[in-house]
């Protein structure tokens, strides 16, 4: 298996690498080619109080007098390097930006990334094992209604009960941990709607299937069925949808920021757009790629070693193996 | 002839009617209803309100929900059902124009994909890829900061970050019709490509795209509402209904100035995922 698995672990590292810098030239042309020149404009703006001098030592260091194709090339050479530039705003390094916001929205995240999977898995195994008929079905249509509120009707609802109405935190301390788990809360419910859909769609096919009802006529009982059978199988296409979802957490902060008034990435970015704050979206959209990739390249990297079905020696030999991803 | 017996039959008519609504779950009807009355909103908002969603009377500004004005009004005194109303225009518009952006250069990346294979599919595999890896929303705020704040700007946005979605779900419809038996049976019967893909591989991917563009409406009326929070789509007196819960959360005093308009925005994407579901579980 070994010289198979290594030869597939290169191949996807190599693919993700290039996904990478891919994601980097799209957000370069989406920002350099389409129309508006949002970085002359800033340059030029008097309020910035650049002077001519300052303003060309910028444009040559930035080689902004050359042609598109070869600026992308520079630009993708600093970025290979690490070299971030500076803010257009701040004037401060773009690295230094990143990593004073990250803490912040990486607790934010954290938090409803954890929040998101115990209400995912609160909701799809309470949908298929609570008694009755009423209590599952309300259960089922959950991940429906959390797809339909706007993330941030939640948080204006929560900040009005919670905060102006209960007392539980104040908005003016937004990193307090009762304020950071409310903006969780307002960031994991949306996400946590496709979790709890492809969980409970997977303990459906699963308890479908004969080896379920061999078990059963073997004297199994329900509760241990589940523990012993179906928590494990129905938990594989979670952990590559859980890494699709990371990718969700960073563009929900935008918004969950903004409301609560945390410092992080997503403040970061909204301010970064009303300043046409070229290098600072360059790089947040940059890094959100790199995240995205790496942690889907770290799911594809060990669902082979938890499901033997999906090593790359045999899965070319056996068809799809028992997977549901709803469309 | 057919026609002519159902003239003969008075009852035809009703029974085919009442035949094609038995079956559908009452809350997909309601679903239907509350959209149906979302759509003459944004296509004759007038009928719906006699209240200027422009213009209001600031000796009534800030009024709670009455009989009068059954969201309450806002802090210039203009009624807040009438611009909700007039807002849904440009609201529900947005998200079509978004969808239909995703559904066809999707929809042509993934039949290209699936259809033709080798170098293509391995190219546009890349670039969905790359669409992927963005986080749909973060993309869209990057486009509309490109494009300019404007509604239709944010509507193009939106649009192209789902590209992606469509574009995998069409290259797997089609790469499923591709390998079917009757695809094959078309051409030993001496059809060529082109006839496949018409006759054979679009009708058959037809349904799981349309129920994705139904959901995928919902979806985009959530993120062009939310562009439209931050203050990327069209500024004031426009009333799209993200911008009005934006605009609301400044008076605590008077919170109906959020959550009406967030109701509709909840209502109307609930209605739709409903639907998409059910369209879903049909087939």
């Amino acid at each position: 298996m070994t010289g198979r698995y290594g030869r597939y672990a290169l191949l996807r590292a190599a693919q993700a690498v290039i996904v990478i810098l891919l994601a980097y030239v799209l957000t370069f042309l989406v920002i350099s080619v389409l129309p508006g020149d949002p970085i002359t404009n800033t340059l030029r703006d008097p309020q910035n109080g650049l002077s001519e001098d300052e303003i060309q030592q910028i444009v040559a260091h930035y080689g902004l007098d050359k042609q598109a194709i070869i600026q992308l090339f520079l630009s993708l050479g600093r970025f290979v390097t690490g070299d971030l530039g500076f803010s257009l705003q701040s004037n401060l390094p773009v690295a230094q930006l990143l990593g004073d916001s990250l803490p912040s929205t990486l607790a934010l995240a954290g938090t409803a990334l954890l929040l998101a999977v115990v209400f995912a898995v609160v909701i799809a195994y309470g949908a298929q094992y609570l008694p009755g008929r009423v209590a599952p079905g309300l259960l089922r249509s959950v991940p429906s209604l959390f797809l339909s509120v706007p993330n941030f009707v939640i948080g204006l609802v929560l900040i009005e009960l919670f905060a102006f109405r209960l007392h539980a935190f104040t908005i003016i301390d937004p990193d307090s941990a009762v304020a950071t788990f409310f903006a969780a809360l307002t960031l994991a419910i949306p996400v946590s709607a496709p979790l709890a859909e492809i969980l409970i769609a997977n303990l459906d096919h699963e308890s479908r299937q004969e080896y379920v009802l061999v078990a059963r006529s073997r004297g199994l009982t329900k509760t241990r069925l589940f523990a012993r059978h179906l928590v494990k199988p129905s938990m594989l296409p979670a952990v590559a949808m859980v890494a699709l979802i990371v990718g969700e957490l960073l563009g929900g902060a935008v918004i969950t920021e903004t409301i609560f008034g945390r410092d992080g990435i997503g403040t970061l970015v909204q301010k970064a757009v009303t300043s046409q704050d070229v290098p600072v979206l360059q790089a947040v959209v940059s890094l959100a790629a790199v995240v995205f990739v790496v942690v889907n390249l770290a799911a594809d990297l060990v669902s082979p070693l938890l499901d033997p079905r999906l090593q790359p020696d045999r899965a070319a030999a056996r068809t799809e193996p028992g997977v549901v991803v709803p469309a | 002839m057919t026609a002519n017996l159902a003239l003969l039959r008075p009852t035809g008519i009703p029974r085919a009617v009442r035949r094609a609504a038995t079956g559908v779950p009452p809350t997909v009807l309601l679903a239907a209803l509350v959209l149906v009355g979302v759509l003459l909103w944004s296509v004759a908002p007038g009928v719906f309100t006699s209240f200027d969603p422009v213009t209001g009377n600031t000796a009534e500004k800030l009024l709670a929900p009455s009989a009068a004005h059954w969201f309450g009004t806002d802090y210039l005194g203009r009624d807040l059902f009438a611009r909700v109303v007039y807002g849904t225009a440009s609201s529900v518009t947005s998200a079509l124009v978004a969808v239909l952006i995703g559904l066809v250069l999707g929809s042509a990346i993934g039949l290209a994909s699936g259809f033709l294979r080798g170098w293509v599919d391995t190219v546009l595999g890349r670039v969905v890829d790359v669409l992927l890896a963005i986080p749909g929303f973060l993309l869209a705020v990057v486009i509309v900061s490109s494009l300019g704040f404007q509604t239709i700007n944010a509507a193009i946005a939106t649009g192209v970050s789902a590209i992606a979605v469509f574009a995998r779900l069409m290259r797997a419809e089609t790469l499923r019709a591709r390998g079917s038996v009757f695809v094959e049976a078309s051409y030993l019967q001496g059809g060529n490509r082109l006839h496949a893909l018409l006759r054979h591989v679009l009708p058959n991917a037809y349904r799981s795209v349309v129920a994705l563009a139904v959901l995928q409406f919902g979806t985009s009326i959530l993120v062009i509402a939310s562009l439209a929070f931050l203050g990327y789509g069209d500024p004031p007196p426009a009333s799209d209904w993200g911008l009005l819960v934006a605009s609301g959360k400044a008076y605590a005093t008077a919170p109906w100035l959020v959550y009406a308009p967030a109701l509709v925005i909840v209502a109307t994407v609930l209605s739709v995922n409903r639907i998409s579901n059910w369209m879903r579980k049909a087939k």
